[in-house]
């Protein structure tokens, strides 16, 4: 359904992607996950058109993202996007943050919009917040607002860049629980994450990018059971040390006190 | 009686005689500060949009008049409006060709209050050159206050706007100026409280505001610190007086729990 092509982008001197290439299925998840710098953000922002490729072709349902002459606002439209750090528009409510693109983009009349909204609002269990501003949720409350946001345009595929990273610890399991349950409704996804927990739950496939190349793909089980590349496998050890048990952590601090 | 009244009494009295000619000054006034700051600001947005967003050539365009007018003398910039019609037209008579009429058009209504008959001009040509300085220099500042407020706003919001298949004009215009012209207000504020006082310079070209009408009180009675002293107090009063309304504006427009 949609499907890169050997992306390349740069800025400036600095090679971000060098010939990334994957394909997104109808329902599927896609997890993406590595090193920061590795241009994981950047490839979602070349996905949607925010910032497009420099060379390669993106194709959304057999139209290419990359002609010229497209109308680039239209294929966004049909791209959602949830940011790390939200970006709610500050100055709406809520509800006004979900209905805003029903309203300038779908064109809908006020009460349907606002209707469409409040169900968005419910799906993701914030109908309670609908007339607060967005400096009066947690992060939380914020991020799944967001995904309402991104959900109410109905788009072909929703792109979560690191949705959870800039939230506190114990606000983590509200947005993820959300996100599960998107995913179970067979919503298209490409989730750029760290919580492995959530890409063992419904990943169909995951894609490890450092340095602009995909270095690895595969299953969950793939990765979890018998990564092939070192870097993978270092990575993965990383992680577990911060996210997984504590036992890794408690060894090594006891190795450095035994010094 | 009045002999007991100290004299610094007996010259505001003296002074305030001539309260008629106080008034039509302070509307003068009143009317190029209204006149500046409300053309300065529909202007001034369009420069700090342009400077923003304007891409490569046009921000360019927009920076280098605002540098232009901000590195320039604001009497400078005054009398080269005022002198350039009178340039032109020597020119343009020169040539053969119908001139500019200028001071052909003037607009003046009597008003009468407490049988005191005040000849006010609402227009003229030296007023026309006035509120045009006078706009055309604010807005440059306008401009930088509105542009450090959108800069404030962050690329996040318009992203966030684009990616909902908003079309880049209309990001700007219902996510980020709704945003920015909230928080510009209070640095506004300074251009707000400035503008009256720089108004003053229009007295070089004879437009007769409250600084022209003091110096007209002056050569009548001589009461020269009393005059001034008056002319700033309103001034003090009606800065005072903008600055609180812009805080009442300030605080009813903010966003809940910023």
């Amino acid at each position: 359904m949609l499907r890169i092509v050997d992306g390349w982008k740069s800025y400036g001197d600095l090679q971000v992607l060098k010939g990334v290439s994957f394909e997104v299925g109808e329902q599927e998840v896609k997890v993406i996950f590595g090193p920061s710098g590795s241009g994981k953000s950047t490839l979602l922002r070349c996905i949607n058109m925010l910032d497009p490729l420099d060379k390669g072709e993106v194709h959304l349902r057999e139209q290419n993202l990359m002609a010229p002459g497209i109308n680039l606002n239209a294929i966004r439209a049909r791209i959602g996007m949830v940011f790390q750090h939200f970006n709610l528009f500050a100055h709406l409510k809520a509800i006004d943050n979900v209905s805003i693109g029903l309203r300038q983009v779908k064109k809908l009349p006020k009460e349907e919009a606002r209707a469409k909204a409040l169900e968005m609002l419910n799906r993701v269990k914030m109908a309670e917040w609908v007339d607060h501003y967005p400096a009066q949720l947690s992060g939380g409350q914020q991020q799944r607002v967001g995904i309402a946001r991104a959900l109410s345009m109905e788009p072909d595929v929703i792109l979560f860049d690191e949705p959870t990273s800039a939230l506190d610890p114990e606000l983590i399991g509200e947005v993820l629980q959300v996100m599960l349950d998107i995913a179970k409704s067979g919503t298209t996804m490409i989730v750029v994450t760290h919580e492995m927990g959530f890409a063992r739950a419904v990943a169909s496939e995951m894609l490890f990018l450092d340095n602009g190349v995909i270095v690895e793909r595969g299953t969950p089980q793939h990765f979890f059971v018998s990564p092939k590349s070192e870097r993978v496998k270092q990575f993965l050890k990383q992680l577990d040390i911060l996210y997984g048990s504590h036992k890794e952590l408690l060894k090594r601090s006891n190795e450095e006190e035994s010094k | 009686m009045f002999q007991v009244l100290p004299q610094p009494i007996e010259d505001i009295l003296r002074v305030l005689e001539y309260w008629d000619h106080i008034l039509a000054g302070f509307l003068t006034t009143m009317e190029l500060y209204g006149g500046a700051i409300v053309m300065g600001f529909f202007l001034g947005l369009l420069l700090a949009l342009l400077r923003q967003y304007g891409g490569f050539i046009i921000s360019r365009i927009a920076t280098g008049y605002i540098e232009f007018i901000r590195g320039t003398p604001l009497l400078a910039q005054l009398f080269f409006i005022y002198f350039l019609p009178y340039s032109m037209n020597a020119i343009l008579e020169a040539q053969g060709l119908f001139p500019i009429p200028i001071g052909k058009w003037s607009f003046q209504t009597d008003i009468i209050i407490l049988d005191r008959i005040i000849t006010y001009t609402i227009f003229d040509h030296r007023m026309l050159v006035g509120l045009l300085t006078l706009a055309l220099n604010s807005a440059a500042y306008q401009a930088e206050y509105i542009r450090g407020a959108i800069k404030s706003v962050g690329t996040g919001q318009l992203l966030a706007a684009q990616s909902l298949g908003m079309s880049r004009l209309a990001s700007i215009r219902h996510v980020v100026l709704p945003q920015a012209l909230r928080r510009v207000i209070p640095a506004w504020s300074n251009e707000a409280a400035y503008l009256p006082k720089y108004t003053v310079v229009v007295f070089f070209i004879g437009v007769v505001d409250l600084f022209g009408k003091a110096h007209f009180i002056v050569a009548n009675i001589f009461r020269t610190l009393t005059t001034y002293c008056i002319i700033a107090l309103i001034f003090l009063a009606l800065i005072t007086i903008i600055s609180k309304v812009l805080d009442f504006v300030h605080k009813r427009t903010s966003i809940p729990g910023l």
